[in-house]
């Protein structure tokens, strides 16, 4: 079967407030060639059963540092650790000492900590001067503080740790080098932390897996303990700052659906789930793989073997799925959607984004009641170039 | 009429959480996060819920048997 030409990915985000037209034809092709950023090619599985499949598939490799994978941008060293093993079984092993701390209990147990910040956030929100920018004052202050208090980083070292984490992230635009500085003084930052943890272990996941690795290395290694504690920091910060910037604003441009959260709040959950499937931020690019054996989809295409694969989260879109998929219904019941993966690699901080996009969204329409966009959703600018095409600025009144 | 008989794999469990969240008065998880079974021959009101957690497991680490009663 031969294949369609390749297209550029991410795709354009046209229209803006609905789902992209380049998503919407998609599946016409279970398998798309596609240019990445850095005009490296991919393939991208479009259907939702492969996709599903294919997260469960052990001849795609996550060790994408090891292979001679294609690249996202031209510089994108940053998350490929040859070091650290990507695979099972060796990867299974490491993050099951982590997702202990992400049980439904457990998450449960933070959720008043993480009211006091969203609290906290919105009375500064309350006694600045509008529009304010949803994004700077509620989005990315929320989980870097969530994360923080996880990992145990103490209260007046906030201020610095955002510092280089912003820098090593751009989330602020820095020239390479500051970015490279960041990244060194994040390294190092962690380095610190973890030891200050051996020496006074307090209440927070550091200190577990530093007395997890204390006790036996080759569970957890030094390496791989620090490895870990950034890797939280990385996949659990902007992601969830930019869903909930994202979602909220999907939200705002639709004030009946607004209002229906309003009546009832009990349906915030599923309204969470909706805007989790319907989001308008997400790429595929975080599903990236290497494939080391020809794979087979259920039309009888084949993956090649050697080709760089992403499994797509556009598959959210999928008809034999989802029923009037381009629909934002946000009282839907089943959506088992892919926005956080799915198979070994399911996402190990969903239960925590869950809360924190659940808290988000009923704290600010309790709030401030009359929450609306001080610009048409049309006009919000996107974040330009990174994994996510999420508004950078989303500016709201009330 | 039909029973069903549910269980649940730990060793393939990634604490999605999806189960707890959706039948909670049949899954729980233990202090290592992985899926527990509390009540293996749940009661025909819960069943829609069971389905819909075994649906939404990203392992698909539940197995539902229908059993005669
Ligand atoms: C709305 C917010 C979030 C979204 C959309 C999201 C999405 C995802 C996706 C799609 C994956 C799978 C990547 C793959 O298959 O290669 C993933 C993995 C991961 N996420 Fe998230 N995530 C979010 C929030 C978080 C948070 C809050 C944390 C932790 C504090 C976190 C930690 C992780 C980790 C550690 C992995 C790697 C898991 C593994 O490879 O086994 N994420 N995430």
């Amino acid at each position: 079967m031969s294949l369609p030409d390749a297209v550029d990915y991410p795709f354009a985000w046209e229209p803006p407030m609905e789902v992209p037209a380049g998503w919407r034809t998609l599946r016409e092709h279970s398998l798309q060639p596609v240019r990445l950023p850095s005009g490296d090619p991919a393939v991208l599985v479009t259907r939702y059963r492969d996709v599903k499949a294919l997260f469960s598939d052990h001849r795609l490799s996550r060790n994408t540092g090891r292979y001679p994978t294609s690249r996202i941008s031209p510089n994108n060293e940053i998350f490929n650790d040859p070091e650290i093993d990507n695979d099972p079984p060796r990867y299974l092993e490491e993050r099951s000492l982590v997702v202990r701390a992400f049980s439904a209990r457990r998450i449960e147990s933070l959720r008043p900590h993480v009211w006091e910040i969203a609290d906290e956030l919105m009375d500064a929100m309350a006694a600045a001067e509008q529009p304010v920018d949803l994004m700077e004052s509620f989005a990315f202050p929320l989980p870097i503080r969530v994360i923080c208090r996880l990992l145990g980083v103490p209260h007046e070292e906030h201020a610095k740790f955002r510092e280089l984490v912003d820098g090593f992230l751009s989330v602020t635009k820095l020239p390479t080098e500051e970015v490279e500085r960041c990244r060194v003084g994040l390294w190092t930052y962690l380095g610190e932390l973890i030891d200050a943890k051996r020496h006074h272990p307090t209440n927070d996941l550091t200190s577990e897996l530093v007395k997890i690795s204390d006790e036996d290395q080759k569970k957890l290694s030094d390496h791989q303990l620090q490895h870990w504690v950034q890797t939280l920091l990385i996949a659990g910060y902007v992601t969830t700052a930019s869903q909930i910037g994202t979602s909220m604003a999907v939200l705002l441009h639709r004030p009946h659906l607004v209002r229906e959260v309003q009546a009832d709040f009990g349906i915030v959950p599923t309204a969470v789930e909706e805007l989790l499937r319907y989001q308008l931020m997400g790429t595929s690019l975080g599903s990236l793989r290497y494939c080391l054996e020809d794979i087979e989809l259920s039309d009888g295409t084949v993956v090649p073997k050697g080709s760089t694969v992403m499994l797509s989260v556009e598959s959210n879109f999928d008809e034999e799925v989802f029923t009037c998929p381009m629909d934002l219904d946000i009282h839907r019941r089943e959506n088992n959607h892919m926005s956080f993966g799915s198979g070994i690699h399911y996402c190990a901080g969903a239960p925590l984004a869950r809360m924190e996009l659940q808290v988000s969204m009923e704290g600010l329409l309790r709030r401030f009641p009359g929450l609306r966009l001080a610009q048409p959703g049309e006009d919000l600018p996107r974040v330009e170039g990174g994994f996510l095409g999420g508004f950078s600025y989303v500016p709201v009144r009330w | 009429m039909t029973g069903l008989l549910v269980t649940a794999d730990p060793t393939t469990c990634v604490t999605s959480c999806m189960c707890v969240y959706r039948a909670p008065e049949v899954f729980d998880q233990d202090d290592d996060g992985l899926v527990v079974v509390l009540d293996a021959r749940p009661p025909a009101e819960l069943h829609d819920a069971v389905r819909r957690a075994a649906r939404g497991c990203p392992t698909q680490s539940i197995t539902l048997t229908d059993q005669p009663l």
